[in-house]
């Protein structure tokens, strides 16, 4: 019962300008979590990428036209397999601990075409330098360990932020009495 | 499951590790398959230089029984899957196999078209392009070798031959060995890294997975159980935990002091009430 003895509706209890912020902190909440949802979606369809590239690769881009013989001359000499491996290496390292880093940190931030583009870029020196059937398993296995890391950590980063923009939610249900 | 603090800090360990040792193994077994398929064809370039040195002196005096004597000796040997020596107009003259002695090869066959791919045939080629793998009839792997057999000053020289000086090649010699060793040993190579790799994995996450159980999951459990307890009104101490954990015990302790203080204090006003 409220002073004067009479029960208003809670949305006419709360002043204008409460509501207005209240509308906008719940559609800005409300963008987060879908924000939250899109990239974890895009982070999917990173992978999904990565594995339509790998089935190509698979069958050492079979299914494409060969490139023209001037095409190649212009491109030179391809690296030496030793050297492809080395940087294979280094990329599979390097990724390795910049994910586990974000996840120590608690950052949000993924490179999932950024890593598609990577891993297209080492299938393709090999398809080049004619080793891509001996080396493919070596650059799927590095692709599924980026892909498989990054897919976790982006999982669990988006779900915790989305519980708790939910709960921002639920309060601010409950300050509005709603 | 996946979300629980074990799983978060079990899987990316587990991950992490197992990528980049499976990475590395291939690629280790890939370079490590090269060079010794080198090894075997340097090997068998080597072999096939002797062998045409050997077989030198009788060419030169055209002792046709000595050479193929020589020959079949050869491809008696363990391991050789054929020889044969063929003129510069590819009709074989001899070979282990006596069957196909006189039978003309075709220069678009592996092996030939490596020096005939062109308008002229190459006179010299590098041990790796002068080597083929193939499965011959018997379905065993085959490494062969081509060597050229060149025209040299004692063979346009000597009295009883017809070859001019300007004849760079007279002949090749066609070695084939057995490639049954080499792929012996890659698989015992491969399963010794496959053991290794298990025994690295196991090591390595069943290492982090103990310490992490000994000195995190394990009083942290303790610590929750001692809160439940608490919670049910059910007093009891913590033992100690050790670490940065036993300095969240120690708060948790004095809550739970002040807790049940209150707690009695209460008790004592219900019943003085």
């Amino acid at each position: 019962m409220e002073k004067g003895g009479v029960n208003h509706p809670v949305q006419q209890r709360l002043s204008p300008d409460f509501r207005e912020g209240y509308a906008r902190l719940r559609q800005e909440t409300l963008a987060h979590i879908r924000a939250l949802q899109r990239k974890f979606t895009a982070e999917l369809l990173s992978a999904s990428l990565f594995l339509l590239l790998s089935i190509a690769a698979l069958y050492d881009f079979s299914f494409f036209p060969s490139l023209p013989e001037g095409v190649r001359a212009a491109l030179g000499r391809p690296p030496s397999v030793t050297m492809i491996g080395t940087v294979l290496v280094i990329y599979v390292f390097s990724g390795i601990i910049l994910i586990l880093s974000r996840m120590m940190i608690g950052s949000g931030r993924y490179d999932g075409i950024g890593h598609v583009g990577f891993i297209a870029g080492f299938y393709l020196f090999y398809h080049f330098s004619g080793k891509l059937p001996e080396n493919f398993w070596a650059v799927f296995v590095s692709g599924m360990t980026i892909f498989v890391l990054e897919s976790y950590h982006l999982w669990i980063y988006c779900s915790e932020e989305i519980a708790r923009e939910r709960e921002v939610l639920a309060s601010l249900e409950r300050k509005s009495g709603g | 499951m996946f979300k629980s603090l074990t799983a978060r800090a079990i899987i990316p360990v587990t991950v992490s590790v197992t990528g980049f040792v499976v990475v590395c193994c291939i690629l280790l077994y890939s370079l490590m398959k090269a060079d010794m398929t080198s090894d075997v064809i340097l090997l068998e370039t080597n072999q096939a230089q002797m062998i045409v040195k050997s077989t030198r002196y009788a060419m030169r005096h055209d002792d046709r029984e000595s050479l193929a004597n020589i020959i079949d000796n050869i491809g008696t040997q363990q391991w050789v899957e054929h020889v044969r020596i063929f003129n510069k107009k590819g009709i074989i003259m001899f070979s282990s196999n006596h069957s196909e002695v006189g039978k003309l090869l075709d220069k678009n066959a592996a092996g030939c078209i490596e020096c005939h791919s062109g308008a002229v045939p190459a006179a010299t080629l590098g041990d790796m392009k002068q080597a083929r793998r193939f499965t011959n009839d018997k379905g065993k792997e085959v490494i062969a070798i081509t060597a050229p057999i060149y025209n040299e000053p004692d063979c346009y020289q000597a009295a009883c031959h017809v070859h001019k000086a300007g004849q760079k090649i007279l002949g090749t010699l066609d070695i084939g060995l057995s490639a049954a060793p080499l792929i012996r040993n890659l698989t015992v190579m491969r399963n010794r890294m496959v053991i290794f790799s298990i025994m690295v994995l196991l090591v390595t996450v069943g290492g982090v997975a103990a310490l992490l159980r000994r000195y995190v999951f394990i009083p942290l459990r303790m610590l929750m159980d001692f809160t439940e307890k608490t919670v049910q009104g059910i007093e009891q101490e913590i033992p100690p935990c050790g670490g940065e954990i036993e300095r969240l015990a120690g708060d948790i302790r004095c809550i739970v002091k002040e807790l049940n203080g209150l707690r009695r204090e209460m008790a004592q006003w219900k019943k003085e009430e």
